[in-house]
């Protein structure tokens, strides 16, 4: 069943991909104006309006470190733009062999058959492209931005910028920013005592257009899995939309940004323009879980469960949040009786 | 692992390596060796910084290699109760610890209760054998294996998560990497 409402709202999305197509050149080229003034003019939050733009839109070789918690993981990439597509493969460096490779909205996954996950369980399966992308957020008014120096970062030159959190219900960033394209080649995500969470850092990297096009294909034998980004199933719900259930708290700042596919789970994301979390509802099911908080570097998964309509239910929520933030936004949850009585019928 | 390897895990630690030399790092032949003293030093590393008096801090992390060996730790048991008594501990060494028992385990695997939730006696029973009890924040905290299925549903929810900000915040290489690291180490 296609409800006209459902229709509408993938219009709406359509145009705001549409809208995003149109802008985004417009920004780079807005960015590079910026960059032929010197430098040393910009400002903190000049360098994040690059940013974004700079992340999909130059073309680039290397390998990067990601470590959260006591995990580090190390991946080759290469990453292309080209006729308004991107194109990028990833290489697991470590652990068992694997690569993802994208093309456009294309995504073929080869992961190793190692670890007790499903392999299609890895894979973007939501149409959430355009969702985070064509909001602009006042990043400033959650963190505090400011350009805290001049680093060296895999072989270029960077600019530190300092985001900090101007209340506790986020965590604060630094990002170093290459100076020529505006492309975070180095982040880090800081608890309030300066703890580092996250750390993600390219040790290799060569900036240019000059990238051979086997980079970009498959390389690895095993099983592959491939997906279409932003092919909406038909069950799916839409941007921002919250079924049977309210959520009463959210730290300031925070919007309502995409709904995510899963078939069984009704969740909904939230982005202040530089965190996300997401908050799950859905009625417990076989696996009794245990409820309280996990966390994982900068992630933190709070598990929390109430009754509705004399059914329980569980509210989880997942995101680059301190457990607190995340214990209150899941305990704000108010679940619809009438609602949630039709939702367990249609469960069925 | 030669000295020069070391001395640049140690680098990055601090946060001053130098390209060439994590290159190195990263192309030596054992990862495991390569990882397990990153491990190693975070935790020293962090004992340092942020634990209260040395003594404790070199108690604990043998308590966490005890822990993660999958043994029986009485010595973190007492460590424990005696700060829950006298509230030494400034959370980000359990903090640490919590995180440090998630090695090996993969994402979730040490889960924190707080009292008065539902289910939380079961759970300081069943953590009382397996693992130490720890602060978390102002919270009392029990840390508890999850068992197979409820692992899998809570890397579920961090993958599905990380989705949300990969392609979609348009963070490409970052997001992907919170995604494969949600599945629990490739």
């Amino acid at each position: 069943m296609k409800s006209p409402l459902r229709g509408e709202l993938a219009m709406v999305r359509r145009l705001m991909v549409v809208l995003w197509v149109l802008l985004a050149p417009a920004m780079a080229v807005h960015a590079e104006n910026k960059q032929a003034e010197a430098p040393s003019s910009m400002t903190a939050m000049d360098w994040l309006e690059r940013l974004g733009p700079a992340l999909n839109m130059t073309s680039y070789e290397g390998v990067f470190v990601y470590a959260r918690g006591d995990r580090v993981h190390s991946m080759r990439i290469a990453h292309r733009y080209r006729n308004g597509q991107v194109e990028e493969r990833l290489v697991m460096q470590d652990g068992g062999s694997g690569e993802i490779v994208r093309k456009g909205m294309d995504v073929v996954c080869v992961l190793p058959d190692q670890g007790r996950i499903r392999l299609d369980e890895v894979i973007p399966s939501g149409p959430f492209a355009e969702a985070f992308t064509s909001q602009l957020m006042p990043v400033s008014q959650w963190y505090q931005p400011a350009l805290v120096g001049e680093d060296r970062v895999a072989g270029y030159d960077v600019v530190t910028v300092d985001l900090t959190a101007k209340d506790n219900d986020r965590y604060s960033h630094r990002l170093w920013v290459e100076k020529e394209t505006g492309l975070l080649v180095k982040s880090h995500v800081r608890d309030v005592d300066e703890t580092v969470l996250e750390h993600f850092q390219f040790t290799s990297l060569e900036i240019t257009d000059d990238i051979a096009d086997e980079k970009f294909e498959v390389q690895t034998e095993g099983r592959e899995i491939t997906r279409h980004l932003g092919d909406p199933e038909p069950q799916q719900s839409s941007v921002g939309r919250m079924t049977g259930w309210t959520l009463n708290w959210r730290p300031d700042g925070y919007m309502a940004a995409a709904t995510p596919s899963s078939s069984n789970g009704k969740a909904v994301a939230f982005s202040d323009g530089l965190a996300t979390f997401s908050v799950f509802v859905e009625p417990v099911k076989g696996v009794k879980m245990p409820t309280g908080a996990s966390r994982v570097g900068a992630s933190t998964v709070y598990i929390h469960e109430v009754s509705a309509a004399e059914r329980p239910f569980l509210i989880v929520v997942v995101g680059e949040i301190p457990p607190e933030t995340a214990r209150k936004v899941a305990r704000s949850v108010s679940i619809d009786d009438a609602l949630a009585q039709g939702w367990i019928a249609s469960d069925h | 692992m030669d000295e020069r390897l070391r001395e640049t895990l140690s680098a990055m630690m601090d946060d001053e390596a130098d390209e060439l030399s994590v290159r190195r790092l990263l192309s030596h032949d054992d990862q495991n060796e390569v990882r397990e003293q990153w491990q190693r030093w975070q935790q020293v590393r962090d004992l340092m910084h942020e634990a209260p008096g040395t003594s404790y801090g070199v108690d604990v992390a043998g308590a966490v290699r005890a822990a993660i060996d999958d043994q029986e730790v009485p010595a973190v048991k007492a460590a424990a109760t005696s700060a829950r008594a006298g509230g030494y501990w400034h959370w980000p060494v359990a903090a640490m610890v919590t995180l440090a028992l998630l090695v090996g385990f993969g994402a979730g695997a040490g889960w924190g209760t707080s009292p008065g939730e539902a289910g939380n006696a079961l759970a300081l029973n069943e953590a009382d054998k397996v693992a130490p009890q720890l602060l978390l924040s102002t919270e009392e905290v029990a840390l508890q294996r999850l068992d197979e299925q409820q692992l899998r549903q809570v890397r579920q929810y961090l993958l599905e998560h990380a989705q949300h900000n990969s392609v979609g915040a348009g963070r490409g290489s970052m997001g992907y990497a919170r995604m494969v690291s949600a599945n629990g180490g490739y």
